[in-house]
């Protein structure tokens, strides 16, 4: 009993590895906007902020995340129809909900709700995992995903489906599914990208193969990101000296280009530094993944750690030129309140799957 | 039994988290791969990239190189003026911005209106429009004090491209004006970057256009300076990085002389011709004009579309270079190359005599060639023949030779050739030989056409240019000159006669004494310009048939009507008897040669000589 008031649930790798992250960040951040300092302030401010949420999340225990699971799902859905309905439209997508002055990306939190649900729903299921159970997972994963996908949000609908599709492949789903799903994917490819995507995706996946054809248009981006990134060299230009951050030559250098700023400030040393940070990150995860104390924890840690790899590993990929762009920051790095707080939530639940051992039956 | 399967289902979910962690890892490595290639493989290539991202260089306009005559006097040379320039795209209403403007500068109606037409037709110099141009010292002074109200206008030192003498020079000079299509690639900046250009000349990136001008262009236009700016992505300066002046052009010496040219000018009044005069021991261009002419000032500086298509449309052609692509028969000045012809072909000796009753019947079907004087000169030998200009003495030579033969040798002199080394437009004409006229007129040759052309007419046409280098070779004794307008040392000529005309030394002697004869003798058909100097001249003058007379009537009725009168020429050299000028006049519908083209020949000597 007195134990559960005497111990504070945290992982100081992790603690530590993140902190080192947002504090650069920051610095990168003051870098990217020209030396905004009120923005970098502000950000510092979601990222105390989000350390405090994260501590605070590690202290629950995993209990408590399964028995609300339908209703944080429930939630955040609903947070979704709300911005669908009356959420104010930027850049042409209805993404963020208002909550007086405080903007926030419903689909942030569906990342977290849909895996935990889906974990909470197969964790005490038999293996392997009966068709019954799997059309239910799919047909909710769906949904989440065309929810975003509408928004229009497509990099951040897949980032949805796959957050629930790790749960699901975690939990033990049949290779034979995997196969014949991918199949069916390759096949009904041509009926996506006529119905599903928008001229302007299409154009986006267009551009990548051949940014030079449309270079002052839509491969602008990626021409110059690239160039941002190729002219940095091994050392970089140093902070603060990047030409083409600091002459704006570099599109959306705060949020989802960040990772060019670094690249051609900091040269390929910094880039290797930085994704050794997010790599050692990342392997924490995976021990704690694999250490965590109940089947349910194990699938939680796994799915979350995973959308959080694979988020980061769209936008470095589209960034260096190797995926078409698709809006999605690079994780604790681009400005952007809402990414931060929902990624300190993801760690503090990672925390907490980790940290809290089962009691032994006395 | 529920330990087992949490031991087989934790095996699996490890296996299957350690897969998936993988393959992240393979993207990771992906990623990282990609960006050492971009980083390290492809450095250079993008290093240069952000570079011709950020860095914006744009060229300085050198200045052009003046055009001096032989004295080193300028012909055409830069002058500077202050103009009050505006920038356009800076100001929002043009007309609210004169209102705002006209207190400080004085503006005719005239120059209002242009400048608002120019506004709306978005005709500026790069960035720039000249609302006034050369601004006097006081209201430069008014602007300079206000010109912080003013931000959208300067005042800029500007030259412009000027000739004192801008109605002499048109045709040897030429003009240069402003040329958007051509871009100096001898400095590595973008095309595009052109329209940014940092200005010197008031009408904007000028290159030449015609004459030399245009031929000595490279000489001319000097080395453009450079200054590289660094610009952001919306293209705004942010600070100028580097800078290298312009070189100014190289000075063109020539051999042009301004009095010289200027005397033909006087002396030919607003006569149709040409004058070129040539020194012999350089074969320099001392004299290139071509009546009428035009102003290369206005042509430069910006003449109003009437002005030009009155020009254009004149039917007197005022842009015809006369001198150098003029096509008229030589005449009677074409004699002495026949009669040398004779002489090395053996056709003829110094003392043949021969009869001439006035004219030359010709034995194949007694057809009647006409002299100019009625009764003939009875017994002439080649020397009296030159002197009276005897037309049967050379119809007879002329019978005798062989056509191919003639024309090869008149092709020695420079007939149906380009002649001038440098001249921007020479046209070489032709020489008649039986193959040209089966294949221009799809005809054979008649003996009668070789008597023609032994008096300088039927189907011969040279130019004045041709005729100037012609007479040169006679008054050198043979020596083939290049002609040049440009001195040497700078001269773009490349013409290169090596085969003199050879013909012994007495003849040679002989042909200068019977030649000065025509001018100076009693019996010369130009004696009537011999009192005109004070040092003796050699030369041969002609009067070109514009059409074939039969009957007095006809002479008459063609005397009448201008542009059927005949031309008159003159090839001249001297003084003699040691010559240092040759000169070709000719004078269109000017009739009799000597007396009409002469006197000009001899301003132009006198001027050449300075015995004004």
């Amino acid at each position: 009993m007195n134990n559960k008031f005497s111990k504070i649930y945290f992982d100081p790798y992790l603690c530590f590895s993140l902190f080192l992250l947002s504090t650069l960040g920051l610095f990168f951040l003051y870098s990217a906007s020209n030396a905004d300092i009120a923005l970098v302030l502000k950000q510092s401010a979601y990222v105390a902020l989000g350390f405090l949420i994260m501590i605070g999340v590690s202290q629950a225990d995993p209990d408590l995340f399964r028995r609300t699971s339908a209703l944080f799902l429930i939630f955040s859905i609903f947070l979704l129809a709300i911005t669908f309905l009356f959420g104010p439209e930027i850049n042409g997508a209805q993404r963020w909900v208002r909550i007086g002055s405080f903007s926030f990306q419903s689909s942030e939190l569906l990342k977290l709700s849909l895996p935990i649900f889906i974990a909470n729903f197969l964790f005490d299921k038999r293996l392997p995992i009966q068709p019954k159970e799997m059309v239910v997972t799919l047909s909710i994963i769906i949904l989440a995903f065309i929810l975003v996908a509408r928004q229009p949000d497509l990099g951040t609908g897949l980032i949805v489906a796959l957050s629930g599709l790790f749960v699901l492949f975690l939990s033990g789903l049949s290779w034979s599914f995997i196969g014949g799903l991918f199949a069916i994917l390759v096949i009904c490819s041509p009926l996506i990208w006529n119905v599903l995507l928008q001229p302007f995706q299409q154009q986006r996946i267009a551009t990548l193969f051949n940014p030079e054809s449309d270079p002052f248009g839509a491969g602008w981006n990626i021409i110059q990101s690239k160039i941002a990134i190729g002219s940095g060299g091994i050392f970089g230009k140093g902070f603060g000296e990047g030409s083409q951050t600091q002459l704006n030559f570099l599109p959306e250098t705060k949020t989802d280009f960040i990772f060019s700023v670094i690249g051609e400030e900091f040269g390929f040393l910094g880039v290797f530094l930085l994704l050794s940070l997010y790599f050692f990150i990342l392997m924490r995860c995976l021990y704690l993944a694999l250490s965590a104390r109940d089947r349910f924890c194990r699938l939680v840690i796994g799915g979350i750690s995973l959308t959080f790899a694979a988020n980061l590993i769209i936008n470095l990929s589209m960034v260096v030129g190797l995926l078409p762009v698709v809006g999605m920051p690079l994780p604790f790095i681009s400005k952007g309140g809402s990414s931060l707080i929902s990624l300190f939530f993801a760690f503090g639940i990672i925390t907490s799957m980790g940290t809290h051992k089962k009691f032994l039956p006395q | 039994m529920i330990f087992e399967e949490r031991q087989v289902e934790k095996n699996n979910f490890s296996s299957r988290v350690v897969f998936l962690f993988v393959l992240l890892g393979i993207s990771f490595l992906a990623v990282l791969f990609q960006v050492f290639a971009l980083q390290v493989s492809s450095y250079s290539s993008y290093q240069l990239a952000a570079l011709n991202n950020k860095n914006y260089s744009i060229p300085i306009q050198p200045l052009r190189g003046e055009i001096l005559d032989r004295k080193g006097d300028a012909i055409v040379r830069n002058e500077l003026t202050f103009d009050l320039i505006t920038q356009p795209d800076l100001i929002k209403n043009p007309k609210l911005f004169l209102e705002r403007i006209k207190p400080v500068v004085y503006l005719s109606p005239q120059e209002e209106t242009d400048y608002l037409q120019k506004f709306q037709e978005k005709a500026f110099v790069n960035k720039e429009l000249v609302l006034k141009k050369n601004l006097t010292a006081e209201e430069i002074a008014r602007f300079n004090v206000r010109s912080f109200i003013f931000k959208n206008a300067f005042i800029g030192k500007r030259y412009r491209r000027v000739s004192d003498y801008p109605k002499i020079f048109s045709h040897v000079v030429g003009y240069s004006s402003r040329s958007d299509q051509q871009f100096d690639f001898s400095i590595n900046i973008p095309r595009s970057h052109w329209v940014d250009a940092e200005l010197t000349y008031a009408n904007g990136l000028i290159q030449g256009k015609t004459g030399l001008e245009e031929t000595y262009n490279q000489h001319l236009i000097g080395k453009h300076g450079e200054r590289v700016y660094e610009i952001n992505a919306k293209g705004r300066l942010v600070q100028s990085l580097e800078y290298y002046p312009p070189e100014r052009g190289l000075d063109l010496n020539t051999h042009l002389d301004i009095d010289a040219q200027a005397s033909a000018a006087l002396s030919l009044g607003n006569r149709k011709g040409a004058v070129v005069a040539i020194e012999l021991k350089s074969g320099g261009i001392n004299v290139l004009y071509s009546s009428p002419s035009y102003s290369i000032n206005k042509l430069s500086n910006g003449m109003s579309e009437e002005e030009f298509q009155n020009l254009i449309t004149d039917p007197d052609k005022p842009f015809f270079n006369r001198a150098a692509q003029g096509r008229y028969p030589p005449a009677s000045t074409i004699k002495p190359a026949i009669g040398m012809f004779g002489l090395t072909n053996k056709l003829i000796e110094w003392d043949d005599e021969i009869d001439d009753p006035g004219f030359f019947t010709l034995p194949e079907n007694g057809r009647i060639y006409r002299g100019w004087k009625k009764g003939g000169h009875k017994n002439v030998n080649l020397k009296k023949a030159l002197l009276v200009s005897s037309n049967t003495y050379f119809f007879k030579l002329a019978y005798k030779s062989d056509m191919k033969d003639l024309a090869s040798y008149l092709s020695s002199f420079g007939f149906g050739q380009k002649v001038c080394g440098d001249c921007y437009d020479e046209d070489a004409v032709f020489l008649p030989t039986p193959d040209w006229k089966f294949k221009n007129l799809n005809s054979s040759w008649f003996t009668g056409d070789t008597v023609n052309i032994g008096v300088g007419q039927g189907y011969l046409v040279s130019t004045p240019m041709q005729l100037a280098h012609y007479i040169a070779i006679i008054a050198n004794k043979g020596e083939i000159l290049p002609l040049s307008i440009v001195q040497a040392d700078q001269t773009l000529s490349r013409i290169d006669n090596s085969n003199n005309i050879k013909l012994p030394k007495a003849d040679w002697a002989k042909m200068h004494d019977a030649l000065t004869g025509v001018i100076e003798s009693d019996y010369g058909t130009a004696r009537s310009i011999r009192d005109l100097k004070n040092f003796k001249v050699a030369g041969k003058s002609g009067t070109a048939e514009l059409v074939s007379l039969d009957s007095k009537e006809a002479y008459l009725e063609v005397r009448d009507t201008e542009l059927l009168r005949d031309h008159s020429i003159i090839i001249a050299f001297g003084p003699m008897p040691n010559p240092q000028y040759a000169v070709s006049v000719v004078i269109e519908n000017g009739e009799s040669g000597g007396a009409v083209a002469g006197p000009v020949a001899i301003e132009v000597l006198k001027s050449l000589l300075n015995e004004q």
